[in-house]
């Protein structure tokens, strides 16, 4: 008798610690299948949110991309210098009227271009980002399996006097268009931020084509152990 | 029989303990990491590559919502690099076909509860305690149980949580290795109590702001 209980007991506990043997596993390992969802509540409802499926239509979106021909109200782009950076049927040459050029807005520039600009152009506009250095090494593998069919055009240095010399309105339609194998960053960035960024880049080409004559007077006096500017001439 | 009884008294003690661990978030939600139909790396990209999350998530700072990137995105950079790889193939079909590629949804929060993500970027609360180091994923894995404890805990208790709003997205981001910050302040507490008093946050507790 007293085997028997002896038994059933250490049956029972031996089982009961699989359920915990479970729980300690789902506890400190990942898994590629979905949560078990017992209770359902209200977590899964009916209704379409951004980004989720729909199978009303037939191509499942729930977002449903803008009818073709149509402009949503607010977005026809009257304005051809703030939206294209066309005056007149060329390049404008200064900002326009709805961007105040200041301290603000270089700093948002700066942020905007360090996030957008950076992996292909580098920190300082050279063309030396790390995506670029990435793809130099790829194609200097000669292993095919390694390549796989990469090509690699180097982004521009924004320093090159061609670029720095052209008007602000062609530099923001590189950013908002692209340009040959640059893509367009209208879809990523906004149309001020845009402008914050044309602004910015201006500023880094100035700073690496800079003269001490460009610093007022005052200024000039603690600069010579500092080199990395131009001697005047 | 004095084991029976042992037993039923244990049972009770058991299912509660079985039913906590068990079936808490921890457990049911926490390491959820479904196969992605690309094999894409945060791990590559942001850790090795220093893409910015933004770059791919750039609605995170005034939507609700991060957003997952659309084809054309990935493709600004594999136009060129890897245009053959057959890891690929689901993102040139997509990019074909006008299509989205069918990314499996893997941080899911019931549709009852509103969650902002603008308003705790930009008041310096960083991807890293909500998602864990990305830049360190192979693959996306849920690190935190989203759970309405989890969220009360720190809406109770922001100190030593928040930080320059300009530094979220840098997920190694430590105090010990700021020099700028460490010259202003001479703890981390310090540090994240000014950005606390600096920004006025004050989370909110109501149910309103989560059930809305
Ligand atoms: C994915 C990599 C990549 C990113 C990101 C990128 N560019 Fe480029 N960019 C290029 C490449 C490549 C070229 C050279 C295109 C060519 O010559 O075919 C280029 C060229 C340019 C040029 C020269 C245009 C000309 O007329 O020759 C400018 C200006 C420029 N980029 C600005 C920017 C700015 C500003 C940003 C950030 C908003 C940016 N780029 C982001 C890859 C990139
Ligand atoms: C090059 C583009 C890119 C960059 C940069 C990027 N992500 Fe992502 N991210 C994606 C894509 C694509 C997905 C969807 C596939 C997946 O879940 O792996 C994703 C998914 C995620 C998810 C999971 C979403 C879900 O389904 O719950 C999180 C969280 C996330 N990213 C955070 C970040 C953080 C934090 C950073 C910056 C440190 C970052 N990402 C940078 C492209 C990017
Ligand atoms: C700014 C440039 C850039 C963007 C944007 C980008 N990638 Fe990449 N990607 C790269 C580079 C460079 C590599 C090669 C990295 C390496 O091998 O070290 C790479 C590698 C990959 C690989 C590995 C492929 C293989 O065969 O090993 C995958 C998968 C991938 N990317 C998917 C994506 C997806 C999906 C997106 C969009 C969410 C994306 N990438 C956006 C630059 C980019
Ligand atoms: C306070 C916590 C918190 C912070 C901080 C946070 N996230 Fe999230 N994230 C969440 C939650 C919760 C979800 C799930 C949202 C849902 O299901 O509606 C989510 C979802 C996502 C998604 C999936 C798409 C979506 O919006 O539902 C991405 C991508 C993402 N986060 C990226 C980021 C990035 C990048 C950052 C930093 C810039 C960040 N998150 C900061 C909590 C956070
Ligand atoms: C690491 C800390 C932290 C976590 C975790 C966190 N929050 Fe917050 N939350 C904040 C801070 C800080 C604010 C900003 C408060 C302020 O602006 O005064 C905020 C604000 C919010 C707001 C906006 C309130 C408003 O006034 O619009 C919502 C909604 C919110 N949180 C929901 C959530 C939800 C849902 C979760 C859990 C999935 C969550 N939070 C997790 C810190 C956090
Ligand atoms: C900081 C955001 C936040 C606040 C404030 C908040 N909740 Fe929640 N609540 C959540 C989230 C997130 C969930 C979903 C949790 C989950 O995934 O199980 C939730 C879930 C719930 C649930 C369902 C629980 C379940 O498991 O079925 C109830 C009921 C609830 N909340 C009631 C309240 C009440 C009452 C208040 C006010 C005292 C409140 N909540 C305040 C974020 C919040």
């Amino acid at each position: 008798m007293i085997k028997v209980v002896i038994f059933i007991v250490t049956v029972v506990i031996t089982v009961a610690m699989i359920p915990l043997a479970l729980a300690a596993t789902a506890r400190s390992m990942s898994t590629k299948k979905p949560r078990i969802h017992f209770v359902q509540d209200m977590d899964n409802q009916p209704k379409f949110r951004a980004q989720h499926s729909n199978d009303l239509f037939l191509d499942g979106r729930a977002m449903r991309p803008p009818v073709a021909g149509t402009v949503a109200r607010g977005n026809l782009k009257e304005d051809s210098h703030y939206n294209l950076g066309v005056v007149n049927d060329a390049w404008a040459t200064t900002f326009p009227a709805q961007v105040r050029v200041d301290m603000d807005l270089l700093q948002r520039g700066r942020a905007r271009f360090n996030i957008y600009c950076t992996p292909c152009h580098g920190y300082a506009g050279y063309g030396d980002g790390m995506v670029n250095k990435r793809a130099q090494e790829i194609l200097e593998n000669s292993d095919p399996a390694v390549v796989k069919g990469s090509t690699w055009v180097q982004p521009k240095s924004l320093h090159e006097q061609l670029i720095s010399e052209q008007p602000i309105g062609q530099l923001f339609n590189t950013i908002t268009n692209g340009v040959r194998t640059m893509s367009g960053y209208a879809a990523q960035i906004p149309l001020a931020d845009r402008w914050a960024i044309v602004a910015y880049v201006k500023a880094l080409q100035k700073s690496q084509d800079a003269n001490l004559n460009d610093l007022p007077a005052d200024q000039r006096r603690d600069l010579p152990t500092i080199k990395l500017f131009k001697e005047p001439n | 029989m004095p084991s029976v009884g042992i037993l039923g008294a244990a049972a009770p003690v058991y299912a509660f303990f079985l039913v906590s661990y068990g079936f808490s978030p921890i457990a049911t939600d926490v390491g959820y990491q479904p196969e992605q139909p690309v094999p894409y790396s945060h791990r590559i990209h942001v850790g090795q590559l220093g893409i910015d999350c933004r770059y791919c998530h750039n609605t995170v700072e005034v939507a609700a919502k991060a957003a997952i990137p659309p084809t054309q995105t990935c493709m600004n950079c594999h136009t060129q690099v890897y245009k053959e790889s057959i890891n690929l193939t689901a993102l040139f079909d997509s990019y074909a076909t006008g299509m989205p590629v069918k990314w499996k949804r893997v941080h899911d929060l019931p549709d009852y509860a509103y969650f902002n993500h603008s308003a705790h970027v930009n008041r310096g609360v960083s991807c890293v305690e909500c998602h864990g180091r990305v830049d360190k994923m192979e693959e996306i894995k849920q690190e935190k149980p989203l759970n309405m404890g989890w969220c009360l805990d720190c809406h109770r208790k922001p100190q030593g949580r928040v930080r320059d709003p300009l530094t979220v997205t840098d997920l190694g981001w430590r105090f010990e290795d700021d020099s700028a910050a460490k010259a202003q302040f001479k703890t981390f507490e310090d540090y994240s109590e000014f950005w606390l008093k600096h920004n006025n946050i004050s989370p909110s507790q109501d149910c309103s702001t989560c059930h809305r």
